[in-house]
């Protein structure tokens, strides 16, 4: 009798993403008949059944492995290779992809790292990693044209106060304990980085030509682009800007964050 | 379906991310263009704004790595539905996936694992590629894999498996070139058996890659060149085929374009020589045409 289809499927799956290889997979394979993997895998002189389940084995690992890498360089940087290449195994065994495209593949590693024990030496890798899944996600997040300066000239004056500015649909703002900024993009460019420091901070991700561009907001910023979501009008921001920047002039300071927006393209009319 | 039914695109290479650039800037003189379908099977970016451009110069080819169409899970709709979304946008010569299973249980190896070749696994791929063809209501391409094991409950041969699908399912077949020189190697069979036995009018598509030697077997890696002995089995598949688009795969180890462009055009080359001078293969009763020539198109280069 033939091993039916779901079986051998099943059976194969379980032997690629054994954590330990296929051998100590096998091992824990109670169904498989007396003869081992060579009654269902033909083996030969050269490669053995378990040889050849194998070399699908490290491919699975290592493409996964290439691709996590490539997503989270900050994160790879700050851990060292080897610790990073063991965090993915036990990444693969909690979060094993799902979905099918493998640029899925890291949407929970910040997840999976708050609980994580290489957290506790160096306890802003969660908010790193989490960063570099807010880049990829905006990277490849919604179009829609942003807010340009023109445009906003084009409204008249008396329709400012009603006006609603909306969030550029791919625009990400992420609350972290750890100044992070930084360090990605130390990382990024290519220059010593230091630990990020503890802090509380609110950091926009957004996309402008096609570049993912983040930065740390500023209180009176994030209160306004968090009002903004819900549905303020440019009033309220206006309002909310004098309220919290703290500064002499609060028409110099709204021009002065209208141009950061503009330029990061957090907004859309 | 038939050969007829697609256009002859010519000799094109694979649209791939450190390319974008130069490709948009400088609209290199390319054929057509295959675009991996769950790279754009995202909201927006500069993937999209990329391939929007490309579309609106080139033809394109959506090839697909995930449809998993030998698995035992559930076809997965949502992915249909993009991608049939996607086709409807970018209008792509044909569609194509492999010849493979990629996870089970809602698990996603990515990676493309061969099947057993069973009939419960052929019917099983036949009733499922119907279906996707119902769905993206259009015939596919189905591709073959190079594979690194074999099962032994296996009833037929690779190229039987392939070829009764084929017909069954009323589907296309993409030829691997170098998928089926590192299987043969890999499993110890003739490739050219393997292209002999291939119905001639289902292979729409070829794939040229370069594969690397691990000395106990063969790996299908994309980041060589195209080996001689590949480029051989080329030759006589043009003789065997016809007039069938040709396509330069690299994944790794990525070149420059210009060495990718090489490449497509040592492929155009070997089709014009084969086109000139027939042979016996041609003239067999396998051939396309019986006149002792491929069937050419008037103009293969517009
Ligand atoms: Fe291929």
């Amino acid at each position: 009798m033939p091993t039916p289809l779901k079986e051998l499927e099943s059976l194969l799956y379980r032997l690629i993403t054994a954590p330990s290889g296929v051998g100590e997979g096998l091992a824990s394979e109670r169904n498989l008949p007396r003869t081992g993997l060579g009654a269902i895998v033909l083996g030969d002189e050269r490669l053995s059944a378990e040889e050849r389940a194998d070399i699908y084995a490290n491919m699975y690992f290592y493409r996964l492995l290439d691709a996590l890498k490539e997503d989270f360089p900050a994160t790879r940087k700050v851990l060292g290779d080897d610790a990073f290449h063991n965090l993915v195994t036990g990444y693969l065994i909690e979060y094993p992809p799902t979905q099918p495209s493998v640029a899925e593949c890291g949407r929970f590693l910040s997840r999976y790292l708050r609980d994580h024990p290489q957290s506790v030496d160096a306890p802003y890798l969660a908010d790193i990693a989490a960063l570099e899944r807010a880049t990829v996600e905006v990277f490849q997040g919604p179009d829609a044209d942003a807010l340009s300066a023109e445009a906003m000239r084009a409204i008249p004056a008396d329709q400012w106060p009603a006006l609603k500015l909306r969030l550029h649909p791919c625009v990400q703002v992420l609350d972290v304990e750890w100044r992070v900024a930084d360090l990605l993009r130390a990382v990024e460019e290519g220059r010593d980085w230091q630990p990020a420091a503890r802090g509380a901070a609110k950091i926009v991700v957004s996309r402008r030509s096609g570049r993912v561009r983040y930065r740390e907001l500023e209180q009176s910023e994030y209160r306004a682009i968090d009002a903004a979501r819900t549905g303020a009008t440019f009033a309220n921001i206006c309002d909310l800007v004098a309220e919290h920047s703290g500064a002499l002039d609060p028409v110099a300071e709204l021009n002065r964050l209208l141009a950061r927006w503009l330029s990061d393209a957090i907004f859309i009319v | 379906m038939k050969r007829a039914d697609f256009p002859f695109l010519g000799f094109g290479v694979g649209l791939r991310r450190p390319h974008y650039s130069h490709i948009v800037e400088r609209r290199p003189k390319v054929d057509w263009f295959e675009v991996v379908s769950e790279n754009f099977m995202v909201a927006g970016g500069r993937a999209i704004e990329v391939l929007e451009d490309v579309r609106a110069h080139y033809p394109i080819v959506l090839h697909g790595v995930s449809m998993s169409l030998g698995s035992t899970d559930p076809l997965n709709r949502d992915y249909l539905k993009k991608l049939r979304d996607l086709a409807k946008r970018f209008d792509p010569a044909w569609i194509s996936d492999h010849l493979c299973w990629t996870g089970v249980g809602g698990r996603n190896l990515h990676d493309l694992l061969p099947l057993p070749y069973t009939e419960e696994a052929l019917s099983h791929v036949v009733t499922r590629i119907r279906r996707v063809q119902d769905t993206l209501e259009r015939p596919m391409l189905i591709e073959n894999v190079s594979s690194y094991l074999a099962f032994a409950d296996s009833t037929m041969t690779e190229w039987e498996f392939i070829a009764e699908i084929a017909e069954q399912a009323d589907c296309g077949i993409l030829l691997d070139i170098n998928n089926i020189f590192v299987s043969a190697f890999n499993h110890r069979f003739d490739p050219n058996e393997y292209l002999d036995a291939i119905p001639v009018e289902r292979v729409v598509q070829y794939h040229l890659a370069g594969h690397s030697d691990h000395g106990t077997h063969l790996l299908d890696t994309h980041d060589h060149p195209v080996r001689d002995e590949v480029w051989a089995l080329y030759e006589r598949a043009i003789r065997r085929f016809g007039a069938v688009s040709a396509l330069v795969e690299w994944d790794d180890n990525i070149p420059e374009f210009a060495v990718l462009m090489e490449t497509a055009d040592r492929a155009r080359q070997i089709y014009d020589a084969a086109a000139r001078t027939p042979t016996e293969q041609s003239l067999d009763a396998n051939s396309t045409e019986r006149t002792g020539k491929p069937a050419l198109p008037a103009d293969h280069r517009a």
